[in-house]
């Protein structure tokens, strides 16, 4: 890694404590714990659907196929749907921050 | 018999294969480094598809079909699982973990704690982990070979060990990286190509349903008895019996079988009458169709199904992030932003391959229920295309799927065996790359002979068992590890050793054979909902307890965590 730098502890320590480095992570927990809780909610709902929505989720739409199928196959293409929007978020918001932070620290270090 | 011949064709093409890639592999890997963790230059593409393939285990291939053949809709969760398991892990430790540089778990722990106790208990849990895992492979490999080709169980078992231990430790992570990727797509094929035609020929024999009752051979059935069986009547059926049953010897006579107990000694063929009720083996209580379609009904021994559900789904999604060999793989990445492409393509790669084991189970139900008898419900998937397609074409994608399988036991195996053996060179043996090899040895030699005495367990549910203890100790390592500054490495070591400790006697008390039933039952078979938050609790509550006992660098194991990988934070050398 030619473009790799290494900036000696006081920089580091600065970096830590910056704004830049705590909006970072900021922005990163942000997306990050509130999905988490909202797809273990969904998945839940499904469980708890399944178990006392007996007669909703046995409904049958087409043939054999039930609600609780068509719910099934939902939080399967909700799981893709997440990992899309999350590397947008990455892609969009983190990214260019790190990148800030990091031209940053170079400036920094060619002094 | 054309049907042995090719059987042992297929395997040994799939073994043929993984040696030759790997000594290929082997020319490309010289540092111990490219040893470990394939010199992080691999791309997400390849990488991927090796993630995938070192994923898919037996439980994946044969156990989930082999699951919903008895139990029905709520086994819909292993696969969903398994797959957003992956989920999880890239949102919350991805690329944090990939930025702290270490080759294991165990120096993950090490690098963030500072501290040589915090990396021992580590250890012990990768091992415990991998060797509950590498378990179901050697049984699934048994079962496998037995049935393609007639050998002793555990011959298939002994197999995988030998190819494994040889391709692991002659060519290291490097050849296993191209390894892995070719098992993935062979795995997709080998699943794939036979459901076309199973389909078609479901379609063709009038596309049956299971209909409401108990499970029923739709045909006069024979069935082969594999090993001596204890089995239940269900409803009182007249069957011809060749061979030793309740303790008496017959010989093609007719018997009538009333409700209850039987015993049936092995070789035994019981012939059955056309839309008679399956009995079910003392091991599997299986369901009546009504309730296997439906889920969370409480099947047989399977009590408090919502609890159950819950339980499974936190231990696999919150398990996969902890699986030894799986995080490894997040090293051969060469940064952050690879390692989130890498896990959208696997998510991709999973969903696409568990699509498939689901149909096998559902067709399974209405061709294969004499498993239900037998107890061998693991070995649906490799039954079906001789059940439904005469003829050479049926033996052929028996071939392809019996190849498959071979696929997934040795990818699993070949990774976790890395890891093990990993843990096992640089904690309890020097570290060198010869020490490796006899750690391999090792790594394979446990589980093994574990094998040979668990063989009724169902694969899918001991995998499930591994991942519990996964998520009760590394989960709450790796989350608190790299989210929050406070933990200790007095936290962190009571949070693995009451987390993974709890989950592993309850997986322990679960394979010893405790009863399933009730709430005791429930909490020990599932025990991942109870588990994984006392493992937080403990952490977080010991850590605030001695903040003393804070790493002194904390600060800039944070930044390196969190800064992207440009900046080199220089790392604190760990030997």
């Amino acid at each position: 890694m030619s473009n790799t730098i290494e900036p000696d502890s006081d920089r580091l320590v600065t970096v830590q404590n910056s704004e830049e480095f705590a909006e970072l992570r900021r922005k990163f927990r942000g997306f990050a714990f509130p999905m988490t809780v909202v797809f273990l909610a969904w998945y839940l709902l499904y469980v708890l659907m399944s178990g006392y929505a007996r007669d909703f989720m046995g409904y049958q739409l087409l043939g054999n196929i039930n609600v609780g199928y068509v719910f099934g196959l939902l939080q399967f293409a909700s799981t893709f749907l997440i990992a899309y929007f999350y590397e947008r978020h990455m892609d969009n918001k983190v990214d260019p921050l790190a990148a800030r932070i990091r031209s940053q620290l170079e400036g920094g270090q060619q002094r | 018999m054309g049907h042995e011949v090719q059987g042992g064709l297929a395997i040994g093409l799939v073994i043929a294969a993984t040696v030759l890639i790997g000594a290929f592999g082997l020319r490309l890997s010289r540092t111990t480094s490219d040893f470990y963790v394939a010199s992080r230059s691999v791309s997400p593409v390849w990488n991927a598809s090796a993630i995938s393939g070192e994923y898919l285990s037996a439980a994946s291939f044969l156990g989930v079909a082999g699951l919903i053949l008895t139990y029905g809709a709520d086994m819909l969760w292993f696969p969903v699982g398994y797959t957003a398991g992956y989920l999880v892990l890239l949102v919350s430790v991805a690329a944090p973990l990939r930025r702290s540089g270490a080759y294991t778990l165990s120096d993950f722990a090490e690098a963030r704690l500072e501290s040589r106790t915090v990396r021992q208990v580590s250890s012990i849990f990768v091992v415990t982990i991998g060797w509950l895992y590498l378990l179901p492979q050697f049984v699934g490999a048994g079962l496998t070979v037995q049935l393609a080709t007639g050998a002793p169980g555990w011959v298939g078992g002994l197999l995988v060990a030998a190819v494994v231990v040889f391709s692991v430790a002659t060519g290291g992570m490097r050849s296993i990286t191209f390894v892995q990727a070719f098992q993935y797509w062979l795995k997709l094929s080998a699943i794939a190509v036979p459901v076309l035609f199973l389909v078609l020929a479901w379609r063709a024999d009038g596309m049956p349903t299971p209909g409401d009752g108990p499970p029923t051979f739709a045909d006069r059935t024979p069935v082969e008895v594999p090993a001596d069986l204890r089995f239940d009547v269900v409803e009182p059926v007249r069957v011809l019996v060749n061979g030793v049953l309740d303790g008496q010897r017959y010989v093609g006579e007719p018997v009538v079988l009333g409700r209850g107990s039987h015993e049936v000694g092995e070789g035994a063929l019981l012939t059955f009458p056309a839309g008679s009720t399956v009995p079910h083996a003392a091991t599997v209580e299986a369901s009546d169709n009504a309730s296997w379609a439906r889920p969370l009904t409480a099947v047989g021994d399977r009590d408090h199904p919502v609890y159950s559900t819950y339980s499974l789904i936190l231990a696999l999604f919150f398990g996969t992030m902890g699986l030894p060999h799986v995080l490894v793989r997040f090293y051969t990445n060469p940064d952050g932003r690879t390692a989130r492409r890498t896990t959208a393509f696997v998510l991709a790669l999973l969903g696409v391959f568990y699509l498939f084991p689901t149909v096998y189970g559902a067709l399974a139900r209405l061709y294969t229920p004499d498993l239900l008898l037998t107890g061998r419900t693991d070995t649906a998937v490799l039954l079906l295309p001789e059940r439904l397609i005469a003829g050479t074409g049926g033996q052929l994608l028996t071939a392809l799927l019996t190849a498959g399988a071979f696929a997934a036991f040795l990818s699993t195996s070949s990774g976790l065996t890395v890891s093990v053996a990993g843990v096992l060179a640089q904690d309890v043996l020097r570290g060198s790359v010869r020490d490796f090899r006899v750690a391999a040895v090792l790594a394979v030699a446990v589980p093994f002979a574990l094998s040979l005495w668990a063989r009724s367990l169902s694969i899918a549910d001991i995998v499930g068992l591994a991942f519990a203890v996964a998520a009760s100790s590394f989960c709450p390592l790796l989350v608190l590890g790299i989210w929050w500054r406070r933990l200790t490495s007095t936290g962190a070591a009571a949070g693995l050793l009451v987390g993974g400790g709890l989950a592993t006697a309850a997986v322990t008390a679960t394979v010893g054979g405790v009863d399933r039933g009730g709430w005791t039952g429930a909490l020990l078979a599932q025990p991942a909902a109870w588990t994984v938050p006392v493992a937080f609790l403990v952490m977080v509550v010991v850590s605030r307890r001695t903040p003393g006992r804070l790493p002194p660098h904390v600060g800039r194991t944070m930044v390196r965590l969190h800064a992207p990988e440009s900046i080199a934070v220089p790392e604190r050398r760990v030997d």
